[in-house]
């Protein structure tokens, strides 16, 4: 007994002074999109710092306003900006957003390598989601029933696709909705009538991205602002960190020659690039 | 009833058991033979000298001289398909300037993939990333992005009633006539010694932590943040679930209330996991705030939660098996009913109680939805046992997930999600056979 009692007190006395002798942390949360660059970012502040654990977790951008607003998280992923409701809520729990764009990213429309439609406009992707389009035959494609692949209604990625395809408009009943861009590429490479939408660092070989109004999603239309469908991508923190503590230095690596590189090489488009 | 429906009835009921176990085995091979094959694949696979190279430049392992040696004749191998690219290079200059853009764009992609499967040529600046430090570490890799250095894939879209057709073009035709066209013949054939594959035994996937988002390095923080969290909600979940155990058979007085809050229990028992990942989130992150993130804490303290209806009912079962007349014989020797409780009643009804906390405890290793929100992230380091307070985990079970969907590049790093499912596998089971032996001892010491 008296051992046990010994133990309660040492458990007690380390729960007292273990935040003391943690080392520094950054935790990270929020969209999928910005997910890449966060965990490329984490990896490479950390090789630089030991001491720091840098955590990243990607569970969409509305998840990590929410965690913002909640303090549970030093750095939101979003792939939209904040909504007023987030940012009045945020306020009210003592919580300053300020935003970070750290890098600009197109929306390529995904289908299948198999599918023979090459491009289309606008117009006719939101016909497609309004479910006025239903078969690829309409579009000068094969006899196949159209598959809509949305992102889940808590992404960032969804909004703007939202607001800049969609205008506001709903989309048509029998979409599937799906948790992530991975999710998205997974699906549309494995269905041959599938349409989908994901972060420009997402696009590779398994699935093809259409020429929207004749323009080819890449780094350069984007940055070009060509390419119609684009967005920047944030990272929020409640105020602007304090100069030199470890989360200043990693919020600010997206500026220098080496975060720059990274965000290049994942598929991204860096903000110098316009 | 007649002796011989009796007998007939007797023969079916055992074939149908012999049947269903059957079946329950050949589901277990179905799903357990993969996992252990390809998870294994993680561990003992055919390493490139690119695999040694990162070895010994990241991690500071290896022969340094052996390896120098390997690399050289390695380079030595490659060095023809350097020269004719940059051969092809001088040749396409003299070419009219459209001409020379197209070709240098096929020179660009021919490029790309050369790099992919080789690691950057030299010469060139070191990238940022360690995916393209390197050329491909894994022999099966290598081989898969050698055939997009071979071949152009096409689409032949000229049925216009049906889906595209994969065709595969030859590169060589590309360049055929030009100096690159032994290039493809050359590397085909040179491969091997061009990354001299090694059947290699990587037993440090276990404990290195991952590198570049899992592409490189081991498992080790989901490992010990799975251990962590598994742990953790044992503390948590056991002296609450049987001192629960405890009160409802000994002290409650049976009765209506305590009938409604049995169901309660075994109503618990069956809410689903992500409800308790929600309530866990809103609970101890958002309204008690009993750490600043998501930590280990929190997230134990939520599966602790989740198992404790399991590990109630179950020591409620073992403390009932316990005979009337144990606990007669020691209040009739003048034992106050605590004492009685503690030092007749729990020893005898331990082996039951071991079996509740076994089953939990499997349940809890591999739970995902509670964590989501309480505890897991994709990247973190491991954490250290005072950090566990603060800080969140990845975390075995939802590292899986995460690199089955959520991940950048799945296919490059399919090896990686095996062996963590395999770890976890494994790791179920040692914690299982742990529990398993220590209630062996402790029955064999009650009764002896």
């Amino acid at each position: 007994m008296k051992s046990f009692g010994k133990l309660i007190a040492f458990l007690c006395v380390l729960a007292f002074v273990s935040p003391a002798l943690a080392s520094d942390k950054i935790v990270i949360d929020g969209s999928t999109t910005v997910g890449p660059i966060a965990k490329a970012f984490a990896e490479y502040y950390m090789s630089q710092n030991p001491d720091v654990n840098v955590t990243v977790s990607e569970s969409g951008s509305g998840n990590g306003a929410k965690s913002l607003i909640n303090s549970a998280c030093d750095i939101a992923d979003m792939s939209r900006f904040m909504k007023d409701k987030e940012f009045a809520a945020a306020v009210e729990n003592g919580v300053l957003p300020v935003a970070h764009v750290v890098a600009m990213d197109g929306l390529p429309i995904l289908v299948h390598p198999s599918n023979p439609v090459d491009e289309l406009t606008v117009e006719q992707v939101r016909n497609i989601y309004l479910g006025k389009i239903k078969n690829w035959k309409e579009l000068g494609g094969p006899d196949m029933k159209i598959i809509m692949i949305s992102r889940d209604t808590n992404s960032g990625t969804y909004e703007t696709f939202e607001t800049k395809v969609m205008e506001k408009e709903k989309i048509a009943e029998g979409a599937e909705y799906v948790g992530s861009n991975g999710a998205v590429r997974q699906r549309v490479q494995s269905t041959p009538a599938a349409i989908g939408y994901a972060g420009l660092g997402f696009v590779d070989d398994t699935v093809k991205a259409l020429r929207i109004d004749g323009i080819e999603p890449t780094p350069l239309t984007v940055a070009s602002g060509k390419y119609p469908i684009s967005r920047p991508l944030f990272m929020f923190t409640n105020n602007y960190p304090k100069l030199g503590s470890h989360l200043h230095a990693f919020i600010s690596l997206y500026l220098s020659p080496k975060g720059q590189e990274i965000i290049e090489t994942i598929g991204f488009v860096p903000v110098t690039q316009y | 009833m007649r002796l011989s429906t009796r007998k007939l009835l007797d023969r079916s009921f055992t074939g149908l058991g012999f049947i269903s176990i059957v079946i329950m085995t050949a589901a277990l091979l179905f799903l357990l033979t993969p996992i252990f094959i390809r998870g294994s694949r993680a561990f003992l696979f055919r390493a490139t000298v690119e695999h040694r190279l990162l070895m010994l430049e990241k991690f500071k392992r290896g022969n340094p001289e052996k390896i120098q040696i390997e690399v050289e004749q390695t380079q030595k191998m490659r060095r023809p398909v350097y020269d004719m690219m940059s051969q092809y290079e001088k040749e396409i200059s003299q070419l009219s300037r459209l001409e020379k853009m197209e070709k240098k764009n096929q020179l660009r992609e021919l490029k790309k993939y050369i790099e992919n499967l080789l690691g950057p040529a030299p010469g060139e600046t070191r990238p940022v990333l360690w995916r393209d430090q390197y050329g491909q570490t894994r022999w099966e890799r290598a081989l898969a992005h050698l055939q997009k250095v071979l071949y152009r894939e096409k689409w032949d879209y000229s049925d216009p009633t049906k889906m595209g057709q994969k065709i595969l073009i030859p590169r060589t035709e590309d360049f055929k006539g030009t100096s690159l066209e032994n290039l493809f013949p050359y590397i085909e054939n040179n491969l091997k010694k061009m990354l001299s594959p090694r059947l290699t035994f990587y037993w440090r996937f276990l404990t290195d932590k991952s590198y570049d988002a899992h592409f490189f390095g081991g498992i080790w923080p989901e490992m010990l943040g799975t251990l962590y969290l598994t742990l953790g909600a044992m503390i948590f979940a056991i002296p609450m679930g049987v001192i629960a155990a405890i009160y409802l058979t000994e002290y409650a007085k049976q009765g209506t209330v305590i009938s409604v809050l049995r169901t309660c229990i075994s109503t618990l028992a069956g809410v689903p996991s992500i409800v308790f990942g929600l309530f866990g989130l809103a609970f101890f992150i958002n309204t008690i705030k009993i750490s600043e993130s998501k930590s280990v804490l929190a997230g134990s303290m939520t599966l602790a939660l989740l198992i404790l209806p399991t590990v109630i009912r179950a020591s409620e079962e073992a403390i009932r098996a316990v005979p009337v007349t144990y606990k007669e014989a020691a209040l009739s020797l003048g034992a106050s009913k605590w004492h009685t409780v503690l030092t007749v009643i729990l020893p005898a009804a331990l082996p039951g109680i071991l079996t509740g906390i076994v089953i939990s405890m499997g349940r809890a290793a591999g739970e995902t939805a509670p964590i989501i929100f309480t505890a897991a992230v994709s990247v973190g380091k491991p954490l250290k046992l005072l950090e566990t307070f603060t800080q969140p985990t990845p975390a075995l079970p939802w590292n899986i997930y995460n690199l089955a969907t959520e991940h950048e590049a799945v296919d490059e790093i399919r090896h990686v999600q095996f062996g963590m499912v395999l770890t976890l596998v494994l790791m179920v089971l040692v914690l299982n056979m742990a529990a398993i032996i220590l209630r062996a001892r402790i029955s064999k010491k009650l009764k002896g």
